[in-house]
Order: structure tokens, then sequence, then C-alpha cells
């Protein structure tokens, strides 16, 4: 059955090819085009990724779709055209390779959380200071990984006694904004909006923001599953980036961003 | 009447059915009982209203000297009022945020007063005040230019001062224009997204409105996002319907 369906489709496309081709006479000649979903922390480092793999492949175009872990895996289960998956925490790759739309996930990175503050005229000096009144904190929404990254870095930080009692809930109240992805808290710290933000170490630029290292006993550590999505029309070639990304050229871009493997 | 011509009314309806058949009707009111829906509900009720007062008080002035004066600049102000239906709503909100923000035009000399605008409930009227308001202007601007104003000149003879005449003959003539215009508004404020993410943030309970919560719930839900969702479409349409239906019985002569 499914047989036959292939080949009605390839002599579909055999016949309507040289048409397509007709009417794409003006446009240049172009190769495959790579979709990548890619958390949103992904973002300056995937792009340059993108542009290597595309060096080392003429002919083929990497195309991005950079959002919240959650909202990719959304549009993967409502069968958004996707060729590869890259998520910011190993829920969402679970969670598709549960209902086998994603193949074999492996991670392939990983990353942890800091605290920014806008460069000049911070309200908020040191972790501690996060928890005093009438501050101004916006953190990633608690549906995507950041956002959970969050809570649980809050929950260490108030259990390790460190910060004093109910650590937690006084930064809660201070909370002005759930924002979609960590780029737009990056965004609204930048702006000077909020007094300080909680981002992924990699989106923390220190020409934009003042970074505040959160211990490592008291951080989590992020771990990015990459995988080929189940029925990508060029598994080949997607399989061919997930192993770029792994391999040593993927590798160093990403640790110059700031990831660890 | 061609097939062709039932293309376009055929693709803005069949996502709405869409929406209305994804899930069926008694899981639509339970995914609205939920704390995130209800809060979101209440918020929007909330802040549209206040919106579309707003855009009431603020915007008739403005349609009315538009409709009856010729003035210097009216071409720039009738495009300003024109403006927000055009300009995408995240850059209103940037923009937004570049005035009233913290080290924004205004918000700087804002916040030495003690007042910050930034991710309040306030903000968030805001945003739909300026998506919104060409809405109610448009409309009650055509609904002043149709008044006969011979009407309001014989009232003026008859000794009524000028802000009589506009209360007592002008105001009424104008009413179903008016009352739709205001509709409309109430619309648009209750579908605003863009801007409001960009200027209010996202705060349950604080700023985050119906289509606030669709955007949050579709993370982790889809089916309360969708019940949302139809919510919103419900409010739509009756707000259409409705705005329809008074500009039809309009009294005066167009």
């Amino acid at each position: 059955m499914r047989h036959r369906l292939v080949r009605i489709r390839t002599r579909v496309v055999r016949i309507s090819l040289p048409l397509i081709a007709a009417i794409c006479l003006s446009a240049p000649a172009h190769g495959d085009t790579l979709h990548v979903f890619a958390a949103a922390s992904l973002t300056d480092a995937f792009t340059e990724v993108g542009k290597a793999f595309e060096a080392e492949h003429p002919g083929v175009n990497v195309e991005y779709n950079f959002a919240g872990s959650q909202v990719l895996r959304t549009q993967i289960e409502q069968g958004a055209k996707a060729d590869v998956f890259a998520s910011a925490d190993r829920v969402q790759g679970d969670a598709l390779e549960a209902k086998e739309l994603l193949q074999a996930s492996r991670v392939f990175t990983r990353n942890s959380l800091v605290v920014v503050t806008p460069r000049e005229d911070s309200r908020v000096k040191n972790l501690a200071d996060l928890a005093r009144p009438h501050r101004k904190i916006v953190i990633a929404s608690p549906t995507v990984p950041a956002g959970r990254y969050t809570a649980q870095v809050l929950r260490k930080m108030t259990s390790s006694g460190l910060f004093g009692d109910d650590y937690q809930n006084r930064v809660q109240a201070n909370v002005v904004s759930q924002e979609p992805n960590v780029r737009s808290v990056l965004a609204k710290v930048v702006l000077g909006e909020a007094d300080a933000g909680f981002v992924y170490r990699t989106d923390a630029q220190p020409a934009q923001v003042r970074v505040l290292t959160i211990p490592d006993q008291l951080n989590v550590i992020a771990e990015y599953p990459i995988g080929v999505v189940a029925g990508s029309p060029s598994p080949d070639l997607a399989a061919a980036f997930t192993a770029f990304v792994e391999g040593s050229v993927g590798q160093s871009i990403l640790r110059k961003y700031g990831f660890t493997k | 009447m061609t097939p062709l011509s039932l293309l376009l009314p055929l693709y803005i309806l069949l996502p709405l059915v869409a929406l209305l058949f994804y899930i069926d009707p008694r899981s639509i009111v339970e995914h609205l009982a939920s704390p995130l829906a209800m809060k979101a509900l209440w918020l929007s009720l909330k802040t549209t209203v206040g919106a579309t007062l707003l855009c009431v008080l603020l915007g008739t002035p403005i349609a009315f000297a538009l409709a009856r004066s010729s003035f210097r600049g009216r071409e720039l102000v009738d495009t300003l009022i024109d403006l927000p239906v055009t300009v995408p709503p995240v850059v209103a909100g940037v923009s937004l945020l570049l005035v009233f923000g913290r080290r924004g035009l205004l918000g700087r000399y804002l916040e030495l007063a003690g007042i910050e605008i930034p991710f309040t409930t306030m903000a968030v009227v805001m945003a739909q005040v300026f998506m919104a308001s060409p809405f109610f202007v448009k409309a009650a601007r055509a609904g002043f230019e149709a008044v006969d104003t011979t009407l309001e000149d014989v009232a003026g003879t008859l000794g009524a001062s000028s802000w009589r005449v506009f209360w007592t003959v002008t105001v009424p003539l104008a009413r179903p224009a008016l009352i739709a215009g205001t509709v409309l508004a109430w619309a648009r404020s209750l579908s605003e997204f863009g801007a409001t993410m960009m200027f209010a943030g996202n705060l349950p309970g604080r700023t985050q409105t119906l289509t606030l919560a669709v955007m949050s719930a579709m993370e982790v839900d889809l089916d309360t996002a969708v019940a949302i969702s139809a919510l919103t479409l419900v409010l739509a349409l009756g707000a259409l319907l409705l705005a329809k239906r008074l500009a039809a019985v309009a009294p005066v002569g167009v």
C-alpha cells in the first residue's frame, strides 16, 4: 500500500517537475532546503553552524525556526514541515519520540543558567538582591525549558539556606513577566525594563548585560537533544546535519558560544 | 455569483470551523473553567472595558473635529489616527516601551514621579487603546459626517448652546455609528496581542489577557488553547454582528 503511494507520488513528482521548473525558470537554481526547528537559546550558535554546514554541502540551504522548545514540539505534533529538532530539554524530545515523531535523539550539548542585569543603574547587584522588595524580575514562562530550569535553580537556592527563608517565594513575588522564551527575557533586561532576568549562560553577552553567575552546586545542567523528525522529506541530509552538529566543527562553534559538551 | 467569489469567504470560514470542532463543546467549557482561562477572561473583560471607554473619551473630540472643521494639519492628524491599523502590533509595543519604559522619552520622568507603566495592567490598557482607537474614531467620524448639519443649525437658532446641540442633536443622530464604533474598538482590544506582549509582558492575573493565555496554554495543553480561542472567536463574532446590526439601523440618510 505504502509502496504504491510512494510510486504514485514519484510519478506525480516526475510529471509536475518540468512544470514547476518552467514556472521557476527565472528563479535561480536551488538545491535541497533543510528545515531545522531549534530552541531559541541556540539562535546564535546554530546560525553559525548552519553557515558552516552550507559551506560543506553546496546547494543545501538550512532554514531555521527558532522558538521556545515547547512551541516547536507543538508545531511538529501539528504536522509542521521539519527535518531536524533540537530542543533545550529532554522532556520535549522524549515526548516526540514517544509519539514516534522523532528518531533516536541524542544529547549534543549542555548549558546552564545565569542571572543578567542591565549594564547601568542596576538594582540587583547579587543573587540575594533578587529577593528584595520592589525589584522587577523577568523569567521564562514555566512552560518552556528555561522557565522550568529557573524554578529548579530557585528551589536549590532556597534549600541551600544561603539566601534566607522563603527565598523562592520572595523572588517569585518580584516576577513581573513570564516571557515566551529566553530571548525575550534578555530583551527586557537589555532595554532596562527589568532589573534582572534568568537566562542561559550562552545568552548573556557581556557587551549587553552584566552577568551574575550562579554557583555550580545551585545550578542546573540543561541537556539539549537533537534528532531527525519522522517523515522528514530528506532524512539523509537531516542525519548529516545532526552528525555535523555533533562533529568537531559543530562542537567547536557551540563551545565558542559558551555551550559545554 | 461565481464559485470563484466564494473562495475567500470559505478560506476564512474553514479555520473557524476547524477551531470550533477540534474539541467537543462540553470539553471547551471544562477547559475554560481552568484558573488560567478564568483569570485571563476576567483580566480581558476589565482591560477591554477600560480601553474602550478611553477610546470613546479621547476619540470623540477628534472624530468630531475631523468631521466638522477644517484646520491646519487636518490631513496629518487624519493619517496619524489611522496609523495603528497599519503598524504591526509588535512594533507598536516596542515603541510604547521606548516612550513609557524606564528609559523611555517620558518614562524616565514618570519613574522619578514614582509611576512605572511597563508590566502593569495599565500597560495592557494602553496597548489596547493604541491599537483599537482608529476603529472608534473612523466610525464616529462617519457618523458625525452623516448628521444633517441644518438640524444642528436649527437647534442653534432656537437658542441652544453648541454643547447642548452636540448632546441633544448630534450624538442621538450619530448614535448607531458611535455604538458600532465602540463595539469594534472593544473587539479589537480583545484581540490585542503583540503590543501587549512587548509592552505589558505576560503574568497571569496582571497582564495575561485571553490572547496571551492562548499562547501560554499552547505551550502546555493545546486543548485549553483551542478552548480559549473558541471563546475569543465567539466574542469577536458577536461583537461584529452587533456592530453590523447597529450600523444598519442608522436613522440618518447616508
